[in-house]
């Protein structure tokens, strides 16, 4: 393995973002970060700024008014960047579905690289993505 | 016998020059980043290199390999500039303070002061990064440091002074000279002195009470906002050589520098002793919350300064030597 690839592979630096979901997911990521399950074990940190992170966490919906500022912040997060859309609103809009303010999941919007389903999804099923990520990161 | 301008170079080059501080900043930061997790419950980077040892080299290396964006509104030059100065300003104000025996690899009469002034440039690169970005986070970041510093600036350079006029110089290596030769420390004789300059560093730092100018879950990223790729690790690296040179001046103002003019002793109580002061700074930044713009500037004004004040009348006193 490259240097390079070693570098990405050990330091992905997420970025959090809820597009319109119920608030549920986001607990659950937060309580990944948190002493409980504490990624910074593999290096992962939480970043403040879409052009200091590598992965682009997702949770819930894409919603008419959310639609623009998702593709902005997508669009500001330098390459390479990933996608992890987390909660089975990211992935298909779940019981917002049928909304008529809903899109959808958020590969309607932007591509995704892992979904985690759960509504919410347990913290270790979101460790699960990031290492299913990190797999891709390395093999790609 | 080597010829002297190969040893010098090497001095500057391997040791104790960059690749030596190089090293030794990416070690505290792991020393810094681990110890918060532990005081935090958690365990902090793990699986890079040995218990996550090489966690701030592979964030570096991923850092330089990334995209680096330049927003159209930025101004180009200084946008540009800025991060070189972050990483110089400390790495030159570091070969004026003395790590392998006991004098520096710049030293002269009057460099505690030229050392101030490099300070003092730091804080005002930070102002122009924030500025020069052209984002409302970023200038709101960068005069949030701008005015932080008019409330630690004269209270550190205060106490700074102490230990300069107990020694009767101005230079650091004749200040480590002096605790040596006198077998004392200034931080038995200035106590004051030494509680008001690690404060004044943790503002200096941007450490957990004084992280206005960053103050994640207010502006963003702060002056940094609009950083990337190549540019945001040599911000990083400059941190983290900032953070060995605040290490570096509490050991040789107050705890007596490297303590020996035999190399290998003198190596080996400068990193006891800067490793015991990255320490003493993590511990603080996480025992902490944020303070208000505010709240800093009026604390350092009605309370920090007076002391420090009170720390040189002591001194002229003939309390502080
Ligand atoms: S997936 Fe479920 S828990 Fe997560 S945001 Fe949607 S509704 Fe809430």
């Amino acid at each position: 393995m490259g240097l390079l690839k070693w570098g990405r592979t050990k330091s992905p630096w997420i970025i959090h973002f809820n597009t319109g979901g119920c608030n549920a997911c986001d607990i659950e990521v937060v309580a990944a970060l948190m002493p409980r399950y504490d990624i910074e074990r593999f290096g992962i940190i939480i970043r403040g700024s879409p052009r200091h992170a590598d992965v682009l966490v997702v949770t819930g919906p894409v919603t008419r008014q959310v639609k623009d500022r998702l593709v902005r912040i997508y669009e500001q997060v330098p390459e390479p960047k990933s996608v992890i859309a987390v909660g089975s609103c990211a992935i298909s809009g779940a019981p917002f579905a049928d909304c008529y303010n809903v899109y959808g999941g958020i590969d309607t919007v932007i591509p995704v690289d892992v979904y985690v389903p759960g509504c919410p999804p347990k913290p270790e099923a979101i460790i699960n993505g990031i290492v299913k990520l990190i797999e891709k990161l390395k093999a790609g | 016998m080597v010829p002297e301008g190969v040893v010098a170079l090497l001095e500057i080059l391997l040791f104790p020059g960059f690749l030596f501080l190089i090293a030794l900043a990416f070690f505290y930061e792991w020393v810094d980043r681990k110890l918060l997790a532990k005081l935090q419950n958690r365990y902090g980077p793990l699986y890079t290199g040995p218990s996550g040892l090489l966690q701030p080299f592979a964030d570096f290396i991923k850092l330089l390999s990334k995209e680096d964006i330049t927003p159209k509104a930025a101004d180009k030059f200084m946008f540009s500039c800025a991060p070189l100065f972050l990483l110089s300003f400390p790495l030159l104000a570091l070969f004026l303070v003395p790590v392998a025996g006991l004098k520096a690899l710049i030293s002269f009469e009057g460099d505690l002061i030229f050392l101030m002034f490099l300070f003092t440039l730091i804080a005002v690169t930070v102002f122009i990064a924030g500025w020069s970005s052209v984002s409302r986070f970023s200038t709101v970041g960068g005069v949030r440091a701008a005015f932080q510093m008019l409330g630690y600036e004269i209270p550190m350079t205060l106490v700074m002074v102490g230990p300069a006029i107990a020694a009767r110089t101005l230079s650091i290596s004749q200040i480590v000279g002096w605790q040596t030769h006198n077998a004392a420390w200034f931080i038995w004789f200035q106590p004051i002195g030494f509680a008001i300059f690690v404060l004044c560093l943790l503002a200096e730092l941007e450490f957990i009470p004084f992280d206005i100018p960053e103050a994640a879950t207010e502006i963003v990223a702060g002056w940094s906002t609009e950083y990337s790729g190549r540019k945001l690790a040599l911000i990083r690296l400059g941190k983290d050589v900032e953070l060995v040179l605040a290490a570096s001046l509490i050991t040789s103002l107050f705890l007596g520098g490297p303590n020996s003019s035999l190399p290998i002793l003198a190596i080996g109580f400068f990193l006891l002793k800067t490793t015991l002061a990255v320490v003493l700074l993590t511990t603080l930044r996480a025992l902490f919350a944020r303070f208000r713009i505010d709240q800093m500037i009026a604390g350092a004004w009605k309370y920090v300064i007076p002391l420090a004040i009170l720390q040189m009348v002591l001194i002229q006193l003939g309390f502080g030597r």
